[in-house]
């Protein structure tokens, strides 16, 4: 099943003004905004977050938690994937063909999908480059970074699901729509890789009680570790308050910095994520701080150690 | 050292707006204090969300802690709400349970304190 991963996440939210204030600040370009309507927060290669109020008539129901997120828009690689999903999943639950040539459905727990041939528009961009002893990676004279240097989210890179049922959503996902199962953090729950898409994970599942299904967080790929320690510290310069990070993952080995934000999940920064093929065997861990991350760190204003006694203070 | 009025207070009741809410620092507290304007009274709450344990931040932004429409405090990072006057959950991840109050008082100058020192220092 080609399927690439999530084009758009589509929210409810309570309160539209501050989701423009705060995606705006993180990053996303939006066009069509309206503090009625909400609008489209897109990334750079085009796939991104739709804000709506939550009381919008277009909206799919939402779920009995209340849970912000409406509709994962998956993109896939072309008009035969989608004709492929649609075979597999008519097999036993009503898939919807709209006007604009998607499909509608929903996974086994609830959560509303929609399939479209993807819209994202692939990047022509370096990441970023280190310089190793011996293995420049920069030529002579190019500057590792600057303090105004653009730190935008290039793509969407993942969500994260609060689930009741985690073998109801693995036999969806894995085995209905063909993602690969990278590493289990057990205790929670596995990490998902559509085949084509060979990041470490686009879906990740953590078990919770079911009043409490829904998104945990998303994120967003940057260019590299500076472009999201840049883009991270903006943020907290101008008073948005950090969840967690920065620091990097284990599974995955991307570095990560989330974000509270009045989606009501989490918001995350990410950059360097490995990729994978079928030839990975996946990992176990057990669910805790050790096999979360490799190291954390905590952000602190600039500061800077002078010459004697009395000296800069910050 | 005992938080007497002679103390600087958090804010002074008229700094706030009507349903306002802001964070502030005490010392000896690793968490801020949430102080909520109702009316001419305010009511006090650490900023820890009870959904994990030891409890984290709630605002989205500095002294972003309600929601939208500014009848709950909301935790930012999976979405609880909790009933400003009694502090309890009313959804979210911790459903039923609560915010920590802090008891606070009002000087004669409208000053707002904590009511009680804090007892020792978290850390």
């Amino acid at each position: 099943m080609q399927i690439i991963g999530p084009d758009l996440l589509v929210f409810g939210v309570d309160d539209v003004p501050a989701c423009h204030e705060f995606l705006s600040a993180y990053g996303l370009d939006c066009a069509d905004y309206t503090p009625e309507k909400g609008g489209t927060y897109l990334a750079l290669d085009g796939t991104g977050l739709v804000i709506r109020p939550r009381n919008d008539p277009s909206l799919p129901l939402a779920l009995k938690t209340g849970t912000t997120l409406r509709l994962q828009v998956l993109g896939v690689v072309d008009a035969a994937a989608l004709d492929a999903v649609e075979a597999e999943l008519s097999r036993d639950r009503q898939v919807l063909r709209l006007a604009d040539g998607s499909l509608r459905t929903q996974d086994d727990q609830g959560f509303e999908l929609a399939f479209r041939v993807t819209t994202r528009k692939p990047l022509d961009m370096p990441g970023e480059k280190v310089n190793a002893p011996y293995a420049p990676a920069r030529p002579a004279n190019a500057l590792g970074v600057t303090q105004d240097m653009p730190a935008k989210p290039r793509t969407l890179s993942h969500v994260v699901l609060f689930v009741p049922d985690i073998d109801g959503a693995v036999g969806f996902y894995r085995d209905r729509l063909g993602f690969r199962i990278t590493d289990t953090l057990t205790g929670a729950g596995p990490f998902l890789r559509p085949q084509a898409n060979p990041d470490h994970h686009t879906h990740f599942f953590i078990r919770t009680p079911p009043y409490m299904q829904g998104i945990e967080h998303l994120a967003f790929h940057l260019g590299g570790p500076t472009e999201l320690m840049l883009a991270g510290s903006r943020m907290m310069e101008q008073g948005y308050e950090s969840f967690w990070g920065p620091g990097r993952h284990k599974f995955g080995s991307n570095w990560f910095w989330y974000f509270k934000s009045p989606l009501a999940c989490n918001v995350e920064f990410d950059a360097d994520m490995d990729t994978h093929d079928d030839d990975w065997a996946p990992r176990e861990a057990p669910m805790g701080p050790e096999a979360s991350q490799a190291f954390l760190m905590q952000w602190r204003a600039k500061w800077a150690p002078g010459g004697g006694p009395g000296g800069p203070k910050g | 050292m005992s938080p007497g009025t002679d103390d600087p207070p958090l804010c002074r009741l008229d700094d706030l707006a009507q349903g306002e809410a802001r964070g502030f620092d005490v010392p000896g507290l690793r968490a801020k204090v949430i102080v909520v304007r109702r009316g001419d009274t305010v009511r006090g709450w650490r900023d820890l969300c009870p959904h994990y344990a030891g409890g984290t931040p709630m605002a989205w932004k500095r002294d972003a802690y309600l929601n939208g429409a500014r009848t709950h405090l909301a935790c930012h990072a999976h979405g609880a709400w909790f009933d400003i006057d009694t502090g309890v959950c009313v959804q979210g991840p911790c459903l039923g349970k609560r915010l920590t109050r802090v008891p606070l008082k009002i000087d004669d100058k409208g000053g707002i304190h904590p009511e009680r020192p804090p007892r020792g220092r978290e850390t």
